[in-house]
């Protein structure tokens, strides 16, 4: 009886956390949906009558649009420069660089130490002599210290999870090493590449202070977000909403790859 | 393509790009912490060591360390606390997988949102006049609470936010590598008779020690981007009540007239810190877990 009791409170504590993990999403979700009207209640509303209204004035809101599109050329641009320079540079690593390797990775992880104010700050005053401040150019450079550094320090152990007899064979058979990497140890590696990537991609995506003190004049949709607040007196809470949910869906869209990613980081490695 | 070869064309470039921009940034910084250079004007002197002598006489400057230090010691702590709880209770009591699946996937969606996004939701969850939570906190007969302009609550206010995205993301890394360890002991401990929660902190737990301190390393790094959160939540405020070091450093740098060289004198202090207290961690933690 005592048994029935507790695993029936663990039921309940477990459910009362999914419910902790997901109601602010769904609420938010649900907000964007409502004129203010149903927004601003003393009780809380969980029926209304749904408008599109504040993802109208989102997406004609043309700073919005803007942010969107830097957003997209900007993260796509540094994961892309961040995957071809990080990934062979990874491989090397696990499998070539013997007396230096702990060295070398340690340093790509201490970049990460580096709070970014120590690197907007310099960087800012750069960027006003040489006339690259407010340029997406400037940003995607600074980035590629985020991408570079977090594609190779993902990626080191998705290489050492090669079956190492494999690349051992097309060593016999005469491959040099740039064949194998490209035709062996980089498809058999690239499921958890993809997740290294991917990962990559939503921390950049997320990235706020130094878009908003490097590029301001060419905001990307995390800047554009942060901003909205200041709109007028009232606060538009629907607006907000629907802005955040444009802001979530990208990442939001990868949630079942960090899954894989997650289950397969987890599995021992192959000898 | 021999070895060699190989080895140069694959490691160069990358880690050229990252040393580079590494040191431009950390010898910037350097360059014009000794310098008394603001937005401001164009034209700045050698000022020596007075911007790091102002700082430490400077009682907001302190404050901020004080603020960095305690978001810290609780989001990571909280975030451990939080992820070793649940993982044990799901890791017990639900035993079907498509149920654990379920949960992972609801516990893994917070950690995916943008901090600004995940700022805002909570704001919104925090407003006292329409805040789902002061209703909840209002049906129990409590007048509405300030979560965000109240100076003793604010900080906590937005620690929790925090921890409701690395708690439950760090639930699911362990509830995984609870799965992964051999059932043997586990069961041995069960024949000699000891409790569920025994056998968690004295077989499973010691076992993952490694991956845990890893966790709590990696947890301490990712709590010092703690800037898109407060920015959005309290812009550092009610007065200085969560203002940290960075946001110190962003307000001095770029908003109060520019003073670049301050703030530059103070993202050296942070970085010196940081490097120091994470290197001994980092090789502490090699020696000890091995």
């Amino acid at each position: 009886m005592g048994r029935l009791i507790r695993s029936s409170l663990a039921s309940i504590f477990l459910a009362l956390m999914v419910f902790i993990a997901l109601t602010p999403i769904l609420w938010t979700i649900l907000g964007s949906f409502k004129r203010l009207k149903d927004i601003v209640t003393p009780v809380p509303k969980l029926f209304f009558s749904p408008t599109l209204e504040n993802f109208v004035t989102i997406l004609q809101n043309p700073s919005i649009r803007q942010g969107l599109g830097h957003s997209v050329i900007v993260v796509g641009a540094a994961v892309i420069i961040g995957a071809i320079l990080g990934v062979p540079a990874a491989y090397s690593l696990a499998r070539h660089v013997r007396a230096l390797k702990d060295d070398m990775q340690f340093f790509v992880l201490s970049l990460r130490f580096m709070p970014p104010v120590a690197i907007a700050i310099p960087f800012i005053v750069l960027y006003l002599d040489l006339g690259l401040y407010d340029t997406l150019a400037g940003l995607i450079l600074v980035y590629l210290v985020t991408t570079i550094s977090t594609v190779i320090w993902l990626s080191v152990p998705a290489f050492e999870r090669v079956p190492k007899e494999i690349e051992e064979a097309a060593a016999m058979e005469g491959c040099g090493p740039g064949e194998i990497f490209l035709k062996f140890a980089l498809p058999i590696a690239m499921p958890s590449l993809f997740g290294a990537l991917v990962f990559t991609f939503v921390l950049v995506w997320n990235e706020l202070l130094l878009a908003l003190t490097l590029a301001a004049g060419n905001a990307t949709l995390p800047v554009v977000a942060a901003s909205i607040t200041s709109l007028g007196k009232e606060v538009p809470w629907g607006v907000i909403n629907a802005s955040t949910v444009i802001l979530v869906i990208p990442p939001l869209v990868f949630i079942g790859l960090l899954m894989s990613f997650i289950n397969g980081m987890m599995k021992p490695a192959r000898r | 393509m021999n070895n060699r070869r190989f080895l140069f064309w694959t490691l160069t470039p990358g880690f050229a790009v990252l040393a580079t921009l590494a040191l431009i940034s950390i010898a910037g910084a350097l360059y014009f912490s000794v310098m008394d250079r603001s937005l401001r004007y164009s034209d700045y002197h050698f000022a020596g060591l007075y911007n790091y002598q102002r700082l430490l006489s400077d009682r907001r400057f302190l404050n901020a360390l004080q603020i960095s230090a305690i978001w810290e010691v609780v989001t990571v702590a909280g975030a451990l606390v939080v992820a070793t709880l649940l993982s044990v209770l799901i890791f017990e009591t639900v035993k079907s997988f498509w149920l654990r699946n379920l949960i992972c996937f609801a516990f893994l969606a917070p950690v995916l949102l943008p901090r600004v996004a995940a700022a805002f939701i909570w704001r919104f969850l925090y407003s006292p006049s329409l805040g789902l939570i002061n209703y909840l906190v209002g049906l129990t007969g409590l007048g509405p609470v300030e979560f965000l302009a109240d100076p003793s609550l604010a900080l906590m206010s937005v620690a929790i936010v925090d921890i409701w995205q690395w708690g439950l993301f760090f639930t699911v890394i362990m509830l995984k590598l609870l799965e992964t360890l051999p059932k043997d002991p586990i069961e041995a401990a069960q024949l000699d008779h000891a409790k569920t929660w025994e056998i968690h902190a004295y077989v499973t737990l010691p076992m993952l020690k490694a991956p845990i301190i890893s966790l709590a390393l990696v947890k301490a790094v990712e709590s010092l981007r703690s800037f898109d959160l407060i920015y959005v939540m309290t812009g550092g405020g009610p007065g200085t009540a969560t203002e940290t070091l960075d946001l110190y450093a962003y307000q001095a740098g770029i908003n109060l007239g520019g003073r670049i060289s301050y703030a530059s004198a103070m993202s050296i202090l942070l970085l010196v810190l940081t490097t120091i207290v994470f290197t001994l961690i980092w090789k502490g933690i090699r020696k000890w877990a091995v």
